[in-house]
């Protein structure tokens, strides 16, 4: 009796140990559980929380987006009018460029033609001397066939013509702006070469005439020919 | 005596040291698991007040009303039908009935033996 009594002893200690284990498990998940609701509860907030803030912020962005492209747009707008004021700038630069060459302020460089006057072999037996004397209007036209041929800057024995220079025949000199040049009168001209060249070339133009007045008329093209701007203040 | 109070305590150590994580349907087969558990185990107090406790009804009893209350729970989960609230209702039921048997027994026991003092 007594052994049938420790033996159910052990087994009910066995069913209250698990009965025990059981209690204690099922309260231990239900505390687990109820943090974990809350848990998730709280990250759930989070969640929204930082969804409503990304949503927001892709608004924001959106908005700055059109903005920008808005900006963009203006700014093109303003590139456009500004390079066209700058291609009106340009032309005027050029032309005033072109204006001060013509004026004689600025040192030119370029390409251009030399031609050399001489006086004629003097026949004694022929017509008066001064048939075989370049004159100061021997040089006028040679002047003008080369400016009207395009040239940009033009010289007499190295000295610059500008717009109001002057040429008198001086006797057996000529007098260029107050100083006087005695032939061989060398002419250099910057400008196209082949165009000056044909131009002075025309048949029955300026060389065929020159050279019927018994002037020995030589031309050559340069590569290069250097001009100095005109020094002093005179317009 | 005092060996189920220490597989008691023993049990709730081990019960609060494992940290076994179970889904969450999971968790009602074991309510229902435990609620037969006290029924069982109330059932068998009144019957040893009453001197009818039988140790083989009372240990196969804690068993298989376990197993039975959690199989029926997880029944009643795949065929859609709330079947634990019945093994809920009736272990509720037959919980404080037995519950009450037991307090009128105690009462009526602890009555007589104050009888018994007064008399002698």
């Amino acid at each position: 009796m007594k052994k049938k009594k420790k033996g159910s002893h052990v087994i009910l200690s066995l069913v209250f140990l698990i009965l025990g284990f059981m209690l204690a498990f099922s309260y231990h998940l239900t505390q687990n559980e109820n943090n974990s609701t809350n848990i998730t509860t709280s990250q759930w907030e989070r969640d929204m929380g930082l969804r409503n803030q990304l949503v927001q912020l892709e608004e924001k962005n959106r908005d700055l987006q059109s903005e920008l492209f808005a900006k963009q747009q203006k700014l093109v707008e303003i590139e456009k009018k500004l390079a066209e004021e700058e291609q009106a700038y340009f032309n005027l630069a050029e032309e005033a460029e072109k204006y001060r060459i013509f004026l004689g302020k600025v040192k030119v460089k370029g390409p251009g033609v030399v031609i050399t006057l001489e006086d004629g072999q003097y026949d004694p037996y022929g017509d008066h001397i001064n048939n075989y004397l370049v004159h100061e209007h021997h040089i006028f036209m040679v002047i003008n066939e080369l400016n009207v041929a395009g040239a940009a800057a033009v010289t007499v024995n190295g000295q610059r013509l500008s717009h109001n220079s002057y040429i008198v025949c001086n006797g057996p000199v000529i007098e260029i702006d107050g100083n006087q040049h005695p032939a061989p009168f060398e002419i250099a001209a910057i400008g196209d070469p082949e165009v000056l060249t044909a131009a002075l070339n025309l048949p029955g133009g300026v060389r065929d005439i020159l050279v019927n007045e018994n002037i020995e008329f030589k031309m050559e093209k340069r590569n290069e020919i250097f001009v100095n701007p005109i020094l002093g203040l005179e317009d | 005596m005092w060996l189920p109070i220490l597989g008691l305590a023993v049990g709730i150590f081990l019960g609060l040291l494992t940290d076994i994580r179970i889904p969450a349907e999971y968790a009602d087969y074991l309510s229902i698991a435990i609620l037969a558990a006290l029924d069982t185990l109330f059932g068998g107090i009144r019957a040893y007040l009453q001197n009818v406790y039988d140790e083989k009804i009372f240990i196969s009893g804690f068993f298989f009303n376990i197993a039975l209350a959690a199989s029926l729970a997880f029944l009643g989960v795949h065929i859609g039908v709330d079947l634990y609230l019945a093994a809920v209702f009736a272990f509720g039921v037959r919980l404080f009935q037995n519950i009450a048997v037991i307090r009128r027994i105690l009462l009526t026991k602890w009555s007589t033996n104050r009888e018994k003092k007064e008399k002698s």
